[in-house]
């Protein structure tokens, strides 16, 4: 009867979370226009939640704390874009001259590596390793032939961007309502528990999306630090495209070790000590990243193995691409909390048998005056 | 314009309604709104259990319509410990921590009760200090009458 819901879940409960949460990313990959603006709109949410909180307890009222934030945020983002975009749209030609230059960089690091491996190793010269990976660079096209379908790409996502923001303004508004609403569907003998679990759901989520952005600013913090150091030039930006793209797990810190190598080998061609360097500092930033960082910020709110996560990540990206790689892990752990009270009140034979006698109650109060 | 901006509510029949619940009554209609967002409204058929002896506690119950029997599980008749009417409250060990309750409660009629979840009710507390003490000095009254009746009843008089 002293049912808790934080009992532990069992193998068919867990297999029941994690084929649910593979299908949940499924169901999103066809209506990805809806989820990456859902997933900013969350990250929004629980980034302007605290101000809202402090002019509730100012005495303004939910509604009016909302709309509030919501146009500071929106004269905010306004403001910087109508000072940067005329630079921005300057800078644009050579951004792209950059980028071919950083690439390049990064080819002739790549070369120079292949090459002194084929000096050290026979294998390897006698299969003419250097001269068969450029051949496969070059038949793979120049920046500009992929720039341009990216672009496209991330500009038929731009409208549905724009949701973003307006998503936002109503989880802010209207939360507390539609949580109410969701607790008014959930029977009587179940309601502590669906009450309980909505707020762990929340808290999750929470702790998920806040950390993330906490989490995203500190390693933006050490990685500029630390390249400032080393000498780079534009250490903060480079510093917060790593950090963004270490929001896809594994392979998008990756990415961002080889953006930084790159760069190192492209501004620093006459020290090529500086990419070691550089890859060193990533490193260093990745290991800061899991054993402190991680645990200060998201925290061990998901308490998932780090097993089921390496391959949770894994099947979200064989499931729904990058975007599924994103999402698994917020995904993984609210669905993990819905599976384990869904899966402690499914074993409570107390409270079945409660709600069994709920509804018998209510039938024969519908017939009293029928017979 | 500027009452609108505060948050400043006109009364309604339910605001009324909760205003005049000794454990809300110390509670402005505008900080009664703010409360009423957090509550969530039940109904119980006669008969139906609303907890269990035993269970964990996460919420507190007020009652707005109807009665609420509270006795020994299983047991409402040979079993009854006290009836609760309109305006009563019980439960409320459960808004501050994992308390096991102590009896069950059943509807001894079609009831109406307004449930506050403890998390809410922490939240409250971070968010709305004020209504979250007043709300707290009630109970406290009512708890020390309980601790009184009980020193009474078992002659033990550290507490009064």
């Amino acid at each position: 009867m002293n049912g808790t819901s934080h009992s532990r879940a069992g193998p068919v409960v867990w297999a029941a979370i994690i084929a649910a949460t593979l299908a949940l990313l499924l169901v999103f990959r066809g209506t990805l226009w809806l989820v990456v603006p859902a997933l900013l709109a969350l990250l929004l949410y629980h980034a302007l939640r605290p101000l809202v909180r402090a002019l509730i307890f100012r005495g303004l009222s939910r509604e009016y704390a909302a709309s509030l934030v919501m146009l500071v945020f929106l004269a905010t983002m306004a403001a910087v874009f109508f000072v940067t975009a005329p630079h921005a749209a300057s800078q644009a030609i050579e951004w792209q001259a950059s980028a071919e230059r950083y690439l390049n960089g990064g080819i002739k690091l790549l070369q120079s590596g292949l090459r002194a491996l084929e000096g050290r190793f026979d294998p390897f010269a006698r299969a003419h390793l250097a001269d068969v990976v450029a051949r496969r660079i070059d038949q793979s096209g120049g920046l500009v032939e992929h720039l341009e379908p990216l672009t496209v790409g991330l500009a038929t996502y731009l409208p549905s961007l724009l949701l973003a923001p307006f998503l936002a303004y109503f989880f802010l508004r209207d939360g507390q309502r539609f949580k109410s609403l969701l607790c008014r569907a959930v029977p009587n003998a179940y309601f502590e528990k669906g009450l309980a679990l909505f707020h762990r759901v929340d808290k999750i989520a929470g702790a998920y999306f806040l950390g993330l952005l906490k989490l995203t600013a500190l390693d933006t913090l050490t990685l500029a630090v630390g390249l400032w150091i080393l000498g780079f030039s534009g250490a903060v930006v480079l510093g917060l495209i790593c950090a963004i793209l270490a929001w896809v797990p594994y392979f998008g810190s990756l990415l961002g070790g080889v953006l930084v190598i790159m760069v190192a080998a492209t501004d620093f061609p006459e020290v090529p000590a500086m990419a070691y360097w550089a890859a060193g500092l990533f490193i260093l930033v990745r290991l800061l990243d899991d054993f402190v960082y991680m645990p200060i910020t998201i925290g061990r709110e998901l308490h998932v193995h780090p097993l089921i996560t390496v391959v949770m990540i894994f099947a979200g990206g064989a499931v729904a691409g990058i975007a599924g790689m994103m999402l698994v892990l917020p995904v993984l752990g609210v669905v993990r909390v819905v599976g384990e009270t869904i899966g402690v009140v499914v074993m409570d034979a107390r409270l079945l048998a409660r709600h069994r006698h709920a509804r018998k109650l209510r039938h024969r109060l519908a017939e009293i005056d029928l017979s | 314009m500027l009452s609108r901006l505060m948050g400043v509510r006109k009364t309604t029949p339910y605001l009324e309604k909760l205003r005049k619940l000794p454990l809300f009554a110390e509670l402005s209609i505008q900080e009664l709104a703010i409360l009423a967002a957090l509550l969530h409204v039940r109904e119980y058929v006669a008969g139906e259990i609303i907890f269990d002896e035993g269970e964990t506690g996460q919420a507190m119950y007020v009652i707005l319509e109807g009665e609420v029997t509270i006795c020994r599980q299983g047991r409402p008749e040979d079993g009854f410990l006290t009836g609760l009417l309109p305006g009563e409250f019980f439960g409320e060990l459960g808004l501050l921590d994992d308390a096991i309750r102590t009896a069950q409660a059943r509807a001894a009629s079609h009831c109406r009760v307004a449930v506050l979840f403890r998390e809410d009710f922490n939240g409250l507390m971070e968010s709305h200090l004020r209504i979250a003490h007043k709300i707290g000095r009630q109970l406290l009254r009512h708890l020390g009458e309980r601790l009184r009746e009980l020193g009474i009843a078992v002659g033990n008089h550290r507490h009064l």
